[in-house]
């Protein structure tokens, strides 16, 4: 789909310069803190009562800057589907601010958090991204049509021509497979020119093959049309198509990739992790 | 967002609704009363004046006297164009075949009456043999009855029976005697008909016949004319009336219940799809347009479905109900235009009302729950839930006590539906908040029967106690309504029979045997104390309506005091009620001993009566007392209803003997029987619904539990072990919805004996039908195993992991 601008990250060693040449960190004179997208200061979350108290976020402070593309990586339990949902306004944290384009999320009720959802933010989830009863083009301009616009025939077309599925418009998602439902959920996520597109592990049902087109869709939305992109996911070799990666751990961010980022270097940064993680002292650092 | 086979139960049970609903408002709309074929020349018929209020409607007008019919029929036979006025008389005469009154007779109100000949003309008939009666003593009779013309033949009457002679045959029930005859033996007139000269304009001669008439009648023309219809036929109308108001009433709720029970559960189901919609920005109140959308337009098109099939229905039903006996014979199917817009408007209504709630919860479905496993559901009671349910009990519990306490049993039934109807409606609001405890105290059998299986039925149970609930629902509606509304009758009518007996002070009591009461020489036959009840009608000053028709009882003091137990006299005393002018009052007439107290009799004479005692208003089956010779002297055409005897004797002619108890529980055997033919008609409607939503939402189940069920056998379940499951399953589920209705069902029998109890004046029984409840929760069992079996099996001849765990949702 994009021949010869991407290379697999996870065959060689480095992510040729060009690939990441339109990120805006790179390329940036502006002070960083002005073109910061999404803003978390001192998220907590804390869940149930008693001994079935459970603390998901325990005090992270973040930003993802306008342009990026950031991976959210961790263990099981590590906060970072939390992270993704506070920060969409999924979910409301115990403590703390999200900010999206300026805009103080925690100050917002339902209503309006459900239209900023709907404006400014785009999703791509692991499965179950699309309405069954829906055509994929319908299931595109959802989105649109849900915010009382129709949106017009060409555009739709166009989004999940995009995507490469222009000639799936009139099928249904049981009639797609799996890559190709998370390609039309890509498509949808960003019929609305978002802010900001989270994806909750979009890789995590699907083969390699699949998964590799749904990143290279995801990276060209960062370098082609400067979007802002915020992905969970598990896979060191999905985080590679990454600018960032954030690991966090027991609900804090334990460490931080920026620039040369690789599969081995992210999978040998967690091994990393997780032996500092048995030894207890290290732990209470 | 319309998915077919998630609309499909929905479609169902809307269009099922209201081909009910169509089919009963239309019969309802088309009961209307008949003009009788005896008057169907007669273009213009005045009719004596309506009696005031009562409580009983069905009490014929009240009669003009011989003179007044006189003048009367004189100045309208003077009108222009009139060329006839008869005055139409009716009374009791019954020709007995082989000497007693004939079986076919006792249906039919109109094959023992008799007439003059004169008023034949009123309605064309014609001899088709012989001459007709112009002496005492001749008669012409039915065709029907094979007698041939010159052949004697005895009339029952209501002095006894009396030797006749056929002249001739018509083509029409009853009899015809000379006009003399006529006169005598109902000397009072309810109607005159006028015939018409060829040509004449009916409107013109009514509008002239009013001014001759002044307030002393009415004038009908046209269709106005079914005024005169049998009074019988009236009240079998009502009675058809009633019962397709509650059908209607019960069809429509029944489906709301239903359909909202169905909306419930699909709701349930597309937690996923919900949550996704409001992850991408769907705010809640898109959510829950869309879902009314949805309902709109099942309700909508299921509508025109059930309009259309009951259209088609009615004219079927329509004979089954005259044959039943809730319509009378001239009942024809008319289609109007209002049921048929009612009906329209019904299916959408019905559908928006049944999914007010649950497009409530699918707007709270958060975003987040697009992530989330959908079985586990949170909060399985909200406080809104609480009150709704609580309200609705009480109010049920409230309704039932009506029931019991209502002062006419056909009052009480309407009651009680509504009552079922309230308690129904509440523990279904509440049920979800019982599923939890109710799996809980089954636990134990389920575990030590089950192993593995009841492990996760339990588990499946209990987590989605929503799911369970709604489930449940139309099992515990058609186990409380079958049970209560059954139970209902069967216990009311046992109370009413015990407190009957309990009043009677004789050994046995002699009553009619196809004959619709007892001659006087039957009477003096039996040697027993008789009630001879006549209609009056009193004019009261003080109190209003004028012409208030009252029912009098002919008796020998003496006899009635002795076997009435129930009597208690107020003030004077019953010895004085002898002559021809002395009435007992009851305390409701607010009178005293030895003031006057004029009545019309039914022959339409005037007659100042003297009070001679006061009874309390529970003494007397009927609102006065008089001599037994004032009535006959009044009306030659009473009949005696009942002869309480001491000791058991041969019945005479037309009568027939029984004991107290007997008696008792067999008084009212025509209206119990319609009223449990009723309660028949509702449980069925109830029930086949219930089993209908029962099968509904458990195949519905079976799809949503697919994948679950692919987990267990990927687990190594083997297939038996998950038809096992499924059926274990559905077997709570029935069990909770019929233990849930059970206690329904109890509440309410327990209020309703309370207050039947406080009015019958002794304890009474609680009958509970238990072959009904084995019947309808063994019907619920049945298709609850094969709506979840089915679906389950055809499932499982696949291999465990060929279909992909439904990502499609």
């Amino acid at each position: 789909m994009f021949p010869g601008r991407h290379v697999h990250p996870g065959e060689g060693n480095k992510v040729p310069a060009w690939a990441r040449r339109a990120t805006p960190r790179e390329t940036g004179t502006v002070v960083v803190m002005t073109t910061d997208t999404v803003s978390l200061t001192g998220l907590r979350a804390v869940y149930g009562t008693g001994t079935r108290r459970v603390t998901a976020l325990d005090g992270v402070s973040t930003s993802f800057a306008s342009g990026t593309f950031t991976a959210v990586m961790g263990p099981s339990g590590s906060g970072k589907s939390t992270l993704l949902h506070c920060a969409a306004g999924l979910d409301s944290p115990t403590e703390g601010v999200v900010t999206i384009d300026g805009t103080r999320l925690n100050d917002l009720g339902e209503d309006e958090l459900t239209r900023l959802r709907r404006d400014r933010i785009g999703f791509v989830f692991q499965a179950f991204n699309l309405v069954s009863t829906l055509t994929a083009a319908q299931n595109v301009e959802l989105p649109l049509r849900l915010a009382g616009r129709r949106p017009p025939a060409r555009d739709v077309t166009a989004a999940l021509d995009a995507v490469g599925l222009a000639d799936r418009a009139g099928h249904r998602p049981s009639e797609l497979s799996g890559g190709e439902q998370q390609r039309v959920a890509v498509a949808r996520a960003v019929i609305t020119r978002p802010a900001v597109v989270f994806a909750d592990e979009p890789t995590g049902a699907l083969d390699s093959a699949a998964s590799r087109q749904v990143l290279r869709l995801l990276r060209a939305l960062v370098d082609d049309h400067g979007q802002t992109v915020v992905m969970v996911t598990h896979d060191p070799a999905a985080a590679a198509y990454a600018d960032r990666v954030l690991l966090l751990a027991d609900g804090r961010v334990v460490d931080e990739l920026d620039g040369g980022i690789t599969a081995a270097v992210v999978a040998a940064r967690i091994a990393e992790r997780e032996t500092l993680a048995t030894t207890p002292a290290e732990r209470s650092c | 967002m319309l998915s077919i086979r998630r609309s499909a139960s929905a479609f169902v049970a809307v269009a099922i609704g209201v081909t009910l609903v169509a089919a009963a408002t239309l019969l309802l709309a088309s009961g209307r009363p008949q003009v009788p074929d005896r008057l169907a020349r007669a273009a213009v018929v005045v009719q004596s004046p309506e009696g005031g209020a009562s409580a009983d409607e069905f009490l014929p007008t009240r009669p003009w006297s011989a003179t007044a019919t006189a003048g009367l029929v004189d100045r309208l036979a003077a009108l222009p164009g009139v060329t006839a006025a008869v005055p139409d008389r009716t009374f009791y005469a019954q020709p007995l075949i082989d000497g007693r009154p004939s079986r076919a007779d006792t249906g039919r109100e109109d094959a023992h009456q008799g007439h003059g000949w004169s008023s034949a003309q009123l309605g064309g008939l014609r001899l088709t043999a012989g001459e007709p009666p112009r002496r005492p003593g001749e008669v012409v009779v039915d065709r029907a009855l094979g007698l041939r013309t010159g052949t004697p033949v005895t009339l029952l009457t209501a002095a006894g029976p009396e030797p006749y002679t056929v002249t001739g045959l018509v083509d029409a029930p009853g009899v015809q005697v000379a006009d003399e005859v006529a006169a005598a033996l109902a000397p009072g007139v309810r109607a005159v008909g006028l015939v018409l000269a060829p040509g004449t304009d009916p409107e013109r001669v009514a509008a002239a016949a009013r001014g001759v008439v002044g307030p002393d009648g009415r004038v009908l023309t046209g269709d106005a004319r079914g005024a005169l219809e049998p009074r019988n036929d009236a009240r079998t109308r009502w009675i058809g009336m009633q019962v397709l108001t509650a059908t209607a009433a019960l069809a429509g709720f029944v489906t709301i219940f239903v359909v909202a029970s169905t909306f419930a559960f699909t709701i349930a189901q597309r937690r996923r799809e919900l949550g996704l919609l409001r992850a991408v920005g769907a705010t809640g109140r898109q959510v829950r347009r869309m879902v009314s959308v949805d309902a709109l337009v099942v309700g909508a098109s299921a509508g025109l479905v059930g309009l259309l099939v009951g259209a088609a229905l009615a004219p079927v039903l329509g004979r089954l109900l005259v044959e039943v006996g809730f319509e009378p014979s001239t009942f024809r199917v008319r289609y109007t235009p209002w049921p048929i817009v009612l009906s329209l408007v019904a299916g959408p209504v019905i559908a928006l009302l049944a999914v007010w709630s649950a497009s409530r919860r699918a707007a709270r479905v958060r975003p987040l729950e697009a992530l989330r496993e959908a079985a586990v559901e949170q909060r399985p009671i909200g406080r809104l839930r609480v009150a709704t349910g609580a309200l609705l009990v009480a109010a049920g519990v409230a309704l039932s006590v009506g029931t019991a306490t209502a002062d006419e049993a056909r009052v009480g039934a309407q009651y009680a539906l509504y009552a079922v109807m309230a308690l129904v409606a509440g523990a279904t609001v509440l049920s979800p908040a019982v599923v939890g405890p109710v799996v809980r105290l089954l636990r134990s059998p389920i575990r030590r029967r089950g192993g593995a299986i009841g492990m996760l039925v339990r588990g499946g149970a209990l987590t989605a106690t929503r799911r369970t609930a709604s489930t449940a629902a139309p099992v515990l509606l058609t186990v409380a309504f079958a049970v209560l509304v059954s139970g209902m009758v069967r216990t009311s009518t046992a109370a009413w029979a015990a407190g009957r007996a309990d009043n009677v002070n004789a050994g046995w009591i002699v009553l009619p045997d196809r004959a619709p009461g007892l001659s006087d020489q039957a009477v003096a036959a039996t040697n027993g104390t008789a009630l001879l009840p006549t209609t009056v009608f009193r004019t009261d000053p003080a109190t209003p309506p004028a012409d208030r028709p009252l029912t009098a009882l002919g008796v020998d003091p003496a006899g009635f005091a002795a076997a009435n137990r129930a009597l208690t006299v107020v003030a004077g005393s019953l010895d004085d009620l002898r002559g021809d002018d002395t009435v007992v009052v009851t305390a409701a007439a607010n009178l005293r001993p030895s003031e006057p107290y004029a009545v019309v009799f039914a022959d339409g004479e005037l007659v100042s009566l003297r009070v001679v005692a006061v009874v309390t208003e529970d003494s007397l089956p009927g609102d006065l007392l008089v001599p037994r010779a004032v009535v006959r002297t009044h009306d030659p055409s009473a009949l005696t209803s009942t002869v309480y005897v001491r000791d058991r004797i041969d019945p005479p002619l037309g009568a027939r003997i029984v004991d107290v108890a007997t008696w008792a529980a067999e008084a009212d055997a025509a209206e119990d029987r319609l009223v449990w033919l009723f309660t028949l008609l509702l449980i069925g409607v109830s029930a086949g619904y219930g089993a209908i939503a029962v099968a509904n939402t458990l195949l519905l189940a079976a799809a949503g539990r697919a994948a679950d069920l692919r987990l267990i056998r990927m687990a190594g379940a083997t297939r038996r072990q998950v038809i096992w499951l499924v059926t274990a399953e559905s077997a709570l589920v029935v069990l909770i919805g019929a233990l849930l209705g059970g206690v329904v069902a109890f509440v309410g029998l327990l209020s309703i004996r309370a207050g039947l109890a406080a009015q019958v004046g002794a304890p009474v029984d609680l009958v509970v039908p238990w072959s009904v409840i084995v019947g309808v929760v063994g019907l619920c069992l049945l298709l609850a195993a094969l709506a979840s079996v089915l679906p389950t099996w055809r499932m499982l001849r696949h291999r465990p992991a060929r279909s992909p765990v439904g990502v499609a949702g």
